[in-house]
């Protein structure tokens, strides 16, 4: 149940060439996320939602303005799951999601392979990353981070890599896994239809990263992609999003 | 009826595999029987011990320095493993020196561009320095000594790793890193579990890359200045006008460096890396 408080954020980078403009990547926005809902961030290429992701997790640090991950009051437990899936490739699957686990204990191993199992990897722990396809990597990644528990799950566009039909499977899973540990989760993603399908709510970033629009969506979990009412929905969307004309980023 | 081809095709296919590893066999035990053959007529047609002992007189003195001179008591069968030892164990150390001086120099060359600039030149000079130079040094400085030879061989590594290890270092993945720093991991655990293993595989390939110098400069230096050691060995032949025993001498030092470098470097490495015959592009 983590609340993430966002705001005045503002991020700029250096001007890539010199002499030029600095990169606003995020410009001002203001949001706040309490509690178990699944908040997807949808957006054109390069309107800062990665930036965002990564301003959230620590991994990199605001310009100006302020973000707040806690948990109870305490700073929140974080699971990430990346675009690809960032395993470490000396390491087995099994020694890949201990390595993200603070103790080696039974109980600890266990629950890890727990984890493994409920994406289908059970038969995995023994094998490298390099033994396993892109679909089976992005699910070690998945169950890594669910694993951990955390208060709060960032997800950068975790299936974009992969087909469709794999990308859809995958779905599934998460949506299962969702439902039965209903965590915070940020996903960013590009694609409307998966966002429609997955979350409780929408974000939508323009260029220059600010704040185009807040959807909320009141569907029960899980919803499959051939649901009638998830299909009318997702094309309601589609529509408005037609009728915005985000600009694209040069 | 298609399996049935595919059976045959791909037995076939084996068929000729194995038919292509025979024919390896054939022209390399060709190639040696040629060889020796050749050196044998050349040494009945020069007729001189002095100047080019036949493979009989060779492999006499070979099997005396595995098992002892029974006219020389001083020849004795432990002769072989005493200076084979001697020179390995030099050549081990000197790697450790080389490893020791070379990876914290590759550190600094990776993670920071002023060292780099600034050691980026001595490191390839040294690096360019012919063995023989180092082989002098260590004598001019050291004499006859067991450090000599072993700084030698450190400091004709060190570059090879130095310059391995930054590369190494440069390409440690980011995204692992980031990875790491999301889920909490110390400065500690991404260095030995994410930038440590990337890594190692550069320090193993700078080894291997200065392994043959490494040996030859060893030799060189036993040669010169140290009183145990194939090279030593050779020097001692070559000023008894022992030429049999020069050229046993030499044929195994070469036996000795291809087993080395053929079955254990390799096997070890087969072994440290075993994660990466999986890896693949994309
Ligand atoms: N480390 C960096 N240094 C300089 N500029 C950066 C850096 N990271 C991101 N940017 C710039 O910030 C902007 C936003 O990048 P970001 O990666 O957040 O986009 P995104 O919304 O995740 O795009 P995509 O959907 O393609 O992943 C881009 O213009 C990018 O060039
Ligand atoms: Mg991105």
């Amino acid at each position: 149940m983590a609340k993430v408080t966002v705001s005045k954020l503002a991020k700029l980078f250096p001007p890539p060439i010199k002499g030029g403009d600095v990169v606003r990547a995020i410009t001002n926005i203001d949001f706040e996320v309490d509690g178990n809902v699944f908040v997807s961030i949808v957006g054109p290429s390069g309107c800062g939602k990665s930036t965002l992701l990564n301003i959230l997790s620590g991994v990199d640090t605001p310009t100006s303005g302020s973000v707040t991950v806690t948990e109870a009051g305490k700073p929140a437990k974080l699971g990430y799951v990346f675009q690809d899936a960032r395993l470490l490739p000396w390491r087995s699957v099994m020694d890949n999601m201990m390595y993200v686990r603070d103790d080696a204990s039974e109980e600890s191993v266990a629950n890890a392979a727990k984890y493994l199992s409920m994406v289908g990897l059970d038969h995995t722990h023994e094998m490298f990353p390099g033994q396993l396809s892109g679909g089976m990597q992005q699910r070690v990644g998945i169950a890594r981070a669910f694993s951990v528990e955390p208060d709060l799950l960032l997800m950068d566009e975790p299936f974009s890599h992969l087909d469709a039909m794999t990308a859809r499977s995958l779905r599934d899973h998460l949506q299962d896994l969702w439902s039965r540990t209903r965590k915070t989760v940020l996903f960013v993603t590009h694609d409307v239809m998966e966002a429609v399908q997955l979350s409780d709510r929408i974000i939508v970033l323009a260029p220059g990263g600010v704040i185009y629009d807040d959807i909320s969506i009141d569907l029960p979990h899980p919803r499959k992609a051939s649901d009638p009412k998830v299909a009318t929905l997702q094309a309601e969307i589609l529509g408005q999003f037609e009728n915005m004309q985000i600009p694209a980023v040069e | 009826m298609a399996g049935v081809l595919v059976d045959s095709a791909e037995a076939s296919a084996l068929g000729t595999a194995a038919g292509l590893r025979r024919r390896r066999y054939l022209a390399l035990v060709t190639g040696w029987v040629g060889f020796v053959a050749i050196w044998w007529l050349l040494s009945v047609w020069m007729d001189s011990d002095a100047r080019l002992p036949s493979p009989g007189r060779v492999w006499d003195e070979v099997w005396i320095i595995f098992n002892g001179d029974p006219t020389n008591s001083r020849n004795d069968g432990g002769i072989f493993w005493n200076n084979f030892l001697a020179s390995v164990i030099r050549v081990l150390l000197g790697f450790v020196v080389g490893v020791a001086m070379g990876t914290p120099l590759g550190f600094l060359m990776g993670r920071n561009r002023y060292w780099r600039a600034f050691l980026k030149s001595p490191v390839m000079i040294a690096g360019s320095i012919p063995g023989l130079t180092y082989a002098v040094m260590v004598l001019v400085v050291f004499g006859i000594s067991f450090v000599g030879p072993v700084l030698a061989i450190g400091l004709i590594s060190m570059p090879y790793i130095a310059i391995n290890v930054a590369e190494g270092v440069g390409g440690v993945d980011k995204g692992l890193l980031n990875m790491s720093r999301s889920f909490g991991r110390s400065e500690k655990q991404m260095f030995r579990d994410v930038v440590v293993p990337s890594v190692l595989p550069f320090i193993f390939a700078g080894v291997r890359l200065s392994f043959s110098l490494a040996w030859k400069v060893g030799q060189l230096t036993e040669v010169f200045g140290a009183s145990q050691g194939i090279g030593f060995q050779i020097r001692r032949n070559f000023q008894l006008f022992n030429m049999p025993a020069v050229i046993a001498w030499i044929g195994l030092f070469i036996i000795f460096m291809l087993v080395l470098e053929r079955f254990v470097l390799v096997r070890i490495e087969r072994k440290l890396f075993r994660w990466r015959q999986w890896e693949r592009e994309g």
